[in-house]
């Protein structure tokens, strides 16, 4: 099993999430985060204050699923995610050693 | 009437009380038998049932309250085995014992971290055990309670008090805790125990029933001591759960009314400090209210003050009194829309509403409101009814904790509209359909019987019909692109309108509940903002109308080659009035006109355009002694000039002296036309004192080429100061560039303005860009 986090941008969480829907992708955990990669944060200036935005709003995903589909999901969130603009986000992979279905204790990929 | 009559309970509530005496009795013999068999007849220690086991009040799974009393701590060592050995009996009995050990000396004290002793002991029965102890610490508890009944009634408001915030002070939940919340069956218990430390017995008998029964519902159905009338629990106890939850939030008020008055009679001391400023707040009394622990009455009950004691209460801050409430109900004042905006533009209009919601006022002046009265409409993240919801929005815009939003509301010259728009915002809910479109469309029939003028329902309107779009574009779309931004000038049009519109989804995202507003969402919605601020600002210039269409050729004429911003923030009436001043300009060079609202006033000047104009009015307003807060300037393309300034009268100067407009209005036309010099007339004032080195700031300049196709933008930020615009407008002049729009605001002691500027019909070049720069730097400093 795999989990794939990935931060994105914030409009672009619901045609991710439409397109993971289409391949029959749909528990995920969604989390509003602010960060900053290289994209870094700059100065906006408003009314002659000066504020420094630093942390950007981000949106972060997180989900566990079969190792044999998480190539074709983190394709398929990629392609979605994408506007080829700096900020566009990371996608990060790791493995997973288990998975238990708390309700009825499944185990492994039954449990996703 | 006797104690005994008050108390004399329905038929249902006497059923209802039967089945928790009941509960109770069976709970209370295993209790007995479990004692006779683990403690047995010792002497030195007795059982003690309290809270709602003392009461006689057992839910299904609620905790068994005991108090175990002990003669002294010397019984403690041999009883500790057998205590144990009694209570695990209960617990594998499946009941919950709650138990306390204590000895009869320190039940007989009062004990400021251990309120919940003393409360307990209200309820108090002997169970098992040595009766002497118990009759020992009856007799110690109530000598205690003789001499302390202030204290702890004291001490039982701040407690419930600390709870009631818990829940955000309202009642209104969509979720509410039948046990917890406020206006629940502690709640009702808090009011017993209110009038039983005041010798009094109270029977609150329907909302008992009302509360006891769903309690007994919900336990049943979770199998647990669980009191969250949940969604899914209220679809199970009724068949109808929207009547069902009108029907609990019912109770509750009646409940939460009672404890109101035994609260207020608990709470103030004249002796303590807190006494002191109550009674120094009655000194805010007036011919129609009386001002008496922060509470007001009215002085002549059947006289009809219109909205005005809402008024009184919201600009001071203060609640009205239970018997205010009480006298008051379903008052229902004629009135009329300046009322209205009297009592919104209070800083603390949401005091003013709520209390208009308690005696049934809000929905006699406003019937709409009925429908979203106790409204419940499910949702994963709303947490109270749609009511509630917006005093809760109002009520935010009173405290906004983030400085870049408080700033902004600062900015708002008629935060009132923001608070009228957040009243309907919501107004369509429960219909079924779309909820903006609906709210909407109510708004437009509420506006149009109260007779708005139509600048202000234009307005409200605006912003109930987009309440939703700053929400979905701040998650729903790049904001990095810029067709986001020309999206939200399409929607938004105006700075004003913007300002108003960020300001309402604040309010309306904050009261979804305590926790929606996070960090996140709060950058999401400033960068919203200020992406749509840019892009309006920076576009002020660009949009000019052609082929005005819709307008009469009068009308056509006068608008054409003027900013959009122009036919945006001006009413037909205003263009009308402007057309005919234009027309003045047939017989003489220059056409002034000086309007008042209040100490607000506005000249508004035309003229063919010349050289140093806009710099020569401001000079003039500013040589009179008057404080310009904003300023416009735009041209059409014939060639005429419109310039507006709005300047206050703080000194009462023209209002108290008619004649001097006319002299004011003189002295504008000769500097127009070129009769007499504003410099001359400035330098004659008295300089005022500079601001103090705190306030002091350092002021920016900042020229920009990219703004607009045809103009370089200037935007400046500098203490203001008389005489400030025109310095700057004059140094403007003398650099040779022609001033092409205008945008000037005031906030506090900063100026912030913004020009549109051309050389020789185009944008400045680079090297007199800088120059400008340095000329305007040195204006803003009077050098």
């Amino acid at each position: 099993m795999k989990k794939i986090e990935a931060v994105i941008q914030p409009h672009k969480l619901e045609d991710v999430k439409e397109a993971l829907k289409g391949i029959g992708i749909d528990g995920m955990t969604v989390i509003e985060v602010r960060g900053h990669g290289r994209q870094k944060g700059h100065k906006e200036i408003y009314r002659g204050m000066e504020y420094q935005v630093d942390l950007l709003p981000k949106i972060k995903l997180e989900m566990v699923v079969a190792e044999a589909r998480a190539e074709e999901v983190v394709r398929t969130l990629a392609t979605a995610a994408r506007t080829g603009k700096i900020g566009d986000g990371k996608i990060f992979i790791s493995d997973v050693a288990e998975a238990i279905r708390i309700r009825n204790d499944d185990r492994g990929e039954a449990a996703l | 009437m006797s104690d005994s009559a008050v108390l004399a309970r329905s038929p249902e509530a006497e059923s209802l009380a039967h089945t928790l005496a009941s509960r109770t009795s069976d709970v209370e013999d295993l209790v007995r038998s479990a004692w006779a068999r683990f403690i047995g007849a010792r002497s030195g220690v007795a059982l003690a049932a309290t809270g709602g086991f003392g009461r006689r009040e057992l839910f299904p799974h609620s905790d068994v309250d005991l108090l175990i009393a002990v003669e002294s701590e010397s019984e403690l060592s041999a009883l500790r085995d057998p205590l144990e050995a009694f209570l695990r009996h209960l617990w594998d009995a499946d009941l919950r014992p709650s138990h306390a050990v204590q000895t009869v000396a320190y039940c007989g004290a009062g004990h400021e971290d251990n309120l919940e002793l003393s409360i307990s002991l209200l309820d108090r029965r002997y169970v098992a055990g040595d009766p002497g102890v118990f009759r020992s610490l009856d007799e110690r508890f109530s000598a205690f309670l003789a001499k302390s009944k202030l204290a702890l009634a004291r001490a039982l408001a701040a407690k419930t008090e600390a709870r009631h915030a818990k829940f955000q002070n309202t009642i209104y939940h969509l979720e509410p805790d039948v046990k917890n919340a406020p206006g629940a069956l502690r709640d009702l218990q808090t009011v017993r125990w209110f009038r039983q430390l005041r010798g009094q017995q109270i029977a609150l008998d329907a909302p008992f029933e009302f509360l006891t029964r769903t309690r007994i519902r919900l336990h049943e159905i979770f199998g647990r001591d669980y009191n969250v009338l949940s969604f899914e629990a209220q679809d199970t106890i009724w068949d109808d759960a929207a009547a069902g939850m009108r029907g609990y939030f019912q109770y509750a008020r009646a409940v939460e009314r009672e404890l109101e008055r035994s609260l207020e009679h608990a709470s103030t001391d004249p002796g303590t400090l807190l006494g002191r400023f109550h009674d120094w707040r009655s000194r805010l009394s007036t011919s129609e209210f009386t001002v008496s622990r922060d509470r007001v009455l009215l002085r002549d009950p059947g006289r009809d003050t219109g909205l005005r004691v809402f008024e009184f209460a919201a600009r001071h801050g203060l609640r009205l009194a239970p018997d205010t409430v009480e006298r008051l109900a379903s008052y229902a004042p004629r009135v009329s829309w300046a009322d209205w905006k009297a009592l919104l533009s209070t800083d603390h209009a949401s005091v003013a509403f709520r209390a208009m919601q308690q005696t049934g006022t809000l929905s006699a002046v406003l019937p709409e409101w009925r429908r979203i009265e106790s409204l419940v409409v499910r949702d994963f993240y709303h947490r109270y009814t749609v009511d509630e919801h917006t005093l809760v929005a109002i009520a935010s815009l009173e405290s906004v904790r983030d400085a870049r939003f408080a700033n902004l509301l600062t900015e708002i010259p008629d935060p009132w509209i923001v608070r009228f728009a957040l009243l309907l915002h919501d107004i369509g809910k429960g219909s079924g359909g779309d909820h903006v479109t609906e709210s909407a469309r109510i708004a437009g029939e509420v506006l149009a019987r109260l007779d708005a003028p139509g600048q202000d329902r234009a307005a409200i309107e605006f912003l109930v019909r987009h309440h939703l779009e700053l929400s979905t574009v701040m998650t729903g779309r790049d904001l990095e692109d810029s067709a986001t931004a020309q999206h939200l000038v399409s929607r938004v049009e105006t700075v004003e309108r913007l300002k108003q519109l960020a300001m309402l989804t604040y309010a309306d995202i904050t009261a979804v509940n305590p926790e929606a507003m996070t960090p996140w969402r709060l950058e999401q919605l400033w960068r919203t903002y200020l992406l749509a601020h840019r892009a309006l600002t920076t576009g002020l210039y660009s949009e000019r109308i052609h082929a005005s269409v819709d307008v009469s050729a009068g009308r056509a004429a006068f608008l054409e080659g003027l900013p959009v911003r122009y036919l945006r923030t001006h009413s037909f009436e205003q263009i009308d009035a402007h057309v005919a001043l234009a027309r003045e300009l047939e017989s003489r060079a220059v056409a002034v006109e000086i309007a008042h609202d209040r100490r607000i006033y506005t000249l508004t000047l035309m003229a063919r355009d010349r050289s140093g104009l806009f710099a020569g009015i401001a000079g003039a307003i500013s040589a009179f002694g008057l404080s310009i807060l904003k300023a416009e300037a735009f041209s059409n393309m014939q060639g005429i000039i419109v310039d507006t300034f709005t300047f206050a009268d703080s000194n009462r100067m023209l209002e108290l002296n008619p004649t001097e407009v006319d002299r004011l209005r003189a002295m504008v036309r000769r500097v127009a036309e070129g009769r007499q010099d504003p410099g001359q007339l400035l330098r004659a004032r008295p300089k005022p004192a500079p601001p103090s080195r705190q306030a002091r700031f350092e002021p920016s300049v900042r020229v920009t080429n990219g703004a607009s196709d045809t103009a370089t933008l200037v935007e400046i930020v500098a203490e203001d100061r008389p005489g400030l615009l025109y310095d700057l407008a004059r140094a403007i002049s003398d650099a040779d560039c022609n001033i092409e729009v205008v945008l000037i605001d005031t906030e506090a002691h900063k100026a912030l303005d913004v020009f549109y500027v051309t050389a020789l019909g185009g944008k400045l070049p680079e090297p007199r860009a800088m120059e400008l720069q340095s000329a305007l730097l040195s204006a803003c400093e009077g050098r």
